[in-house]
């Protein structure tokens, strides 16, 4: 009996304001509130409330037998705190309909496991609370950003506790093998891999709208036949996609909510399909064999690997100036230095620094407020030249022989409270 | 492709041409021609000519040493010169330099249309001096048109190539005495130089002859945009030539002072906005202090330049260089951490190019040229300099940055070639050449 296994991404960053090289050393507040609160406010009308309200009608309409999952980014959620609580009621009220889970993941969407291993538990253990806190669930499965995946990452997860991980299913690993069974790292039995099938999850997420696709327009009946072809030769079709695709990226013009309403009828009407969520898959089939993945692999692009976020030496220098500094910070002991370094981390600061498909100026355009990948990486190293004297003056006392005339620099202790409360101390252990 | 391009005769006009020359115009001949030459026969016309910088197979007549048999020729003979010359209404020199006044103006010596004139010696007196904007540009400007269209007159050419106003005169008039097509190729307009508001007697002389031309090339969508909204030339007309710059490597020498080096090259005039530039480096200063900026050139806007800055207290931070020779500039380059060109209105901006040819990474006008064919640079508006101070301020602190774009630059030059330039005009020869015999 196959199922289909939804899980939507929820992401947004904390963008950063405008900073040119003057603010260095006045100026300590680097969010852009307004564009955050703006962007939020534009996604929420037109992807997150419709998209919630749609899900949630189709769960009560289908009592129990349409199930979903989401990943939402600890920032993500802390946005929706602060600027829209009504959107986050909205997926509490899909958190207790028991058909809907959540995911682990960084809480910063970040690229941490690359970097450091204690920021990466620290930063997976505070998306756990907040998961708890808010939906009252402890997540089981693990995603990790943009689906960043290999056996050294599958293992790591499996020590954390973790059933199961959440990755890309990649043609050249399968081979001949299809992603809609379960599998296993090699030698891991304790942790699932669950494999995106990408080819079907596509045809939603990107080729809906195209008309140039020899499948435009595609039909719920239609999509519902190609899953149904895996009966027999399946046990999950795992759909794994960007939230925003409803309503955002897929405006609703094209048809996406209609598509979507109606699936869950199409898909059930052969009786040997269900739905299920993630955790559900994996209790409820065998495992087929290993998947076998060494270099890291992501959900990105066509080359599904780094190189959106560290595809050039701006990107690799910046991540590397950021991570640099994290002893230092985390010596400071102090919420408000911890949390605004972490925000930081999160990757798409650095995706806005990619110059990988710059000529073309397609989708890695569409998601950046920055003109160029230029400007991405000089705002962000601006950012960062700051937090460095903030660390310095205020923490270290130790003024190192710099180039700005002015290098004493007295800062509001205001600025140095907590904007969040959040904790700060290290989890040893995060099960 | 060029098959029966092979046949082909230019006659190019021409007017600033290596080692003599003030800006862009007489790298951009250079260069063009080069690229050129293996498809067509090429002769140009310069009024001053060293020899130093031979291109085989070219035919280059530089007027201050034009031989007697280049004048004379049998449809012609000494007719030209009882013709009458008109005297052009024009009021503004606009490559004024300071040094001006004290250029001897051989040209008020002599009577264009006194019998004078007509020595060989005269001709190569009046062509053969250094500055090549300096004295009466305007008598310069008609004898140069008197001795082309002379030069000319035996029709031997399919397609009449003028570069710039000083040259325009000389085109209009051959294309009426031969009826061959021509093209006016841009490299910056009386609009760049005196202001867009500006109508005078070269302004007038650049559109009267646009109008009369077949096509027009500009060396940018800026200055195709410019000709288009200020001089009501019909788009369809001017095609877009983009600058090159030869492929070639330079060694970097990196310099051993402890301050860094921001270099700007070229003509102190308004048009290259001197006063944004002091502004920047007044701004770089507050947040950078061990920098120094170079400029390499000269210009009216020299003394202005000179007495702000001392007034605002930044002589400090600036390294007056005058004008430099083509290897001083390149030795310049080799050793400069940022090139800055903050133009109000550049129609190219062929610097930008050498100094990614250098490795050295640029901030540029968006009014620029260069600004269109260089992805790998950072651009803002010419009046925006804390934007300017910005990239600056970046480029001098983040070395990942200053790597990452001077080595991408360079990679694009891949494609700003002469190569690349020449593929576009032959195809443009070859359709007016077709035109005109259908």
């Amino acid at each position: 009996m196959p199922s289909i296994c939804f899980y939507f991404q929820v992401h947004q960053p904390f963008r950063l304001k405008p900073y040119d090289c003057f603010k260095i050393g006045h100026d300590h507040e680097y969010e852009d509130e307004a564009k955050n609160r703006d962007i939020l406010d534009r996604v929420s009308e037109k992807c997150y409330l419709t998209t919630n309200r749609l899900l949630l009608d189709l769960i009560e309409q289908y009592r129990g037998k349409f199930k979903i999952a989401y990943s939402i980014s600890g920032t993500a959620l802390e946005q929706m705190e602060k600027y829209r609580p009504d959107v986050l009621r909205s997926f509490q009220d899909l958190a207790k309909s028991s058909c809907v889970e959540f995911l682990s993941e960084t809480y910063h969407h970040s690229l941490s496991y690359l970097y450091s291993k204690d920021e990466f538990i620290r930063q997976v253990g505070l998306h756990r609370e907040k998961i708890q806190q808010l939906f009252r669930q402890t997540p089981t499965v693990f995603r990790n950003t943009e689906l960043i995946y290999n056996n050294e990452i599958a293992n790591f997860i499996s020590d954390l506790g973790y059933k199961a991980i959440i990755c890309e299913g990649l043609d050249h690993v399968l081979g001949y093998r299809s992603p809609n069974f379960l599998y296993h790292p090699p030698g891991n039995s304790r942790i699932i891999s669950l494999l995106k099938n990408y080819k079907l999850s596509d045809d939603i997420a990107f080729r809906f709208s195209n008309k140039d696709w020899s499948e435009w327009p595609l039909t719920a009946p239609k999509f519902a036949t190609w899953v149904h072809q895996a009966a027999g030769n399946g046990d999950t079709i795992n759909l794994f996609m960007d939230y925003e695709t409803f309503g955002e990226h897929q405006w609703p013009e094209t048809g996406i909510f209609d598509f979507l309403a109606h699936l869950p009828a199409e898909i059930l009407k052969h009786p040997d399909f269900d739905f299920k969520t993630p955790s559900e898959v994996i209790e409820s089939f065998k495992v087929r064999g290993d998947y076998d993945v060494h270099p890291l692999s992501s959900w990105a692009d066509l080359e599904r690997d780094l190189s959106a976020w560290l595809g050039n030496s701006l990107q690799h220098d910046a991540m590397e100036r950021i991570y640099k500094l994290e002893k230092r910070i985390k010596d400071t002991n102090e919420p408000w230095m911890i949390e605004t370094w972490a925000k930081l981390l999160t990757s798409d600061h650095f995706y806005y620094m990619s110059t990988k498909y710059w000529n073309d100026g397609d989708v890695h355009k569409y998601f950046s407020h920055y003109n160029t990948p230029y400007d991405a990486y000089i705002n962000f190293m601006n950012v960062v030249t700051d937090l460095e004297h903030v660390l310095e003056v205020n923490f270290e006392k130790t003024l190192r022989d710099d180039d700005r005339p002015e290098a004493k620099i007295i800062i509001d202790r205001s600025v140095l409270q907590p904007v969040q409360n959040l904790t700060s101390s290290l989890p040893h252990q995060v099960l | 492709m060029h098959l029966n391009v092979a046949a082909m005769k230019v006659l190019m006009l021409g007017w600033e041409f290596p080692p003599i020359f003030s800006g862009g115009l007489g790298i951009a001949t250079y260069g063009m021609v080069k690229a050129l030459r293996h498809h067509t026969d090429i002769r140009l016309i310069i009024p001053s000519y060293s020899g130093s910088l031979n291109i085989p197979d070219v035919d280059i007549i530089g007027l201050n040493k034009l031989s007697e048999s280049e004048l004379t020729t049998d449809q012609f003979k000494y007719e030209a010169m009882t013709t009458a010359v008109h005297r052009l209404p024009l009021t503004i020199s606009p490559y004024r330099s300071i040094n001006d006044e004290i250029i001897k103006n051989k040209l008020d010596q002599h009577d264009l249309s006194s019998d004078d004139v007509r020595t060989i010696e005269t001709i190569h007196d009046i062509f053969s001096e250094k500055d090549m904007y300096g004295g009466d540009i305007l008598k310069k400007i008609e004898l140069y048109t008197h001795l082309a269209e002379r030069i000319a007159s035996d029709k031997d050419y399919d397609v009449i190539h003028a570069h710039d106003w000083v040259t325009f005169s000389a085109g209009v008039r051959i294309k009426k005495m031969s009826g061959k097509p021509l093209i006016l190729h841009v490299h910056s307009l009386e609009t760049d130089r005196a202001g867009e508001a500006c109508r005078n007697g070269i302004y007038n002389l650049e559109k009267d002859a646009m109008v009369d031309a077949d096509r027009i090339f500009a060396v940018s969508q800026f200055t195709k945009d410019q000709i288009i909204k200020h001089y009501a030339i019909d788009a369809e007309k001017i095609s877009v030539v983009h600058n090159g710059i030869d492929p070639g490597e330079i060694t970097r020498k990196p310099h051993q002072l402890r301050d860094k080096l921001v270099v700007f090259l070229g003509r102190i005039t308004h048009q290259k906005g001197p006063e944004f530039l002091l502004e920047t480096v007044e701004k770089v200063s507050r947040v950078y202090s061990r920098v120094k900026f170079v400029v390499a050139g000269t210009g009216d806007q020299f003394a202005y330049l000179l007495e702000t800055s001392a007034y605002k207290k930044m002589g400090i931070k600036f390294i007056f260089a005058g004008f430099l020779s083509k290897a001083r500039v390149d030795e310049l380059l080799s050793m400069a951490d940022v090139h800055f060109m903050p133009s109000v209105s550049e129609p190219f901006g062929i610097t930008a190019l050498e100094a990614v040819q250098h490795r050295v990474p640029s901030v540029l006008s968006m009014q620029s040229g260069a600004a269109e064919v260089l992805k790998a640079a950072l651009k803002a508006d010419f009046w925006d300099t804390d934007k300017y101070a910005n990239y600056i301020y970046a480029l001098l602190k983040y070395d990942a940055l200053n790597n990452e774009l001077s080595e991408h630059a360079k990679s694009e030059l891949d494609h700003i070639t002469w190569d690349h330039a020449a593929k576009k005009i032959l195809d443009i020869y070859q359709q007016l050449i077709q035109s005109e015999n259908n």
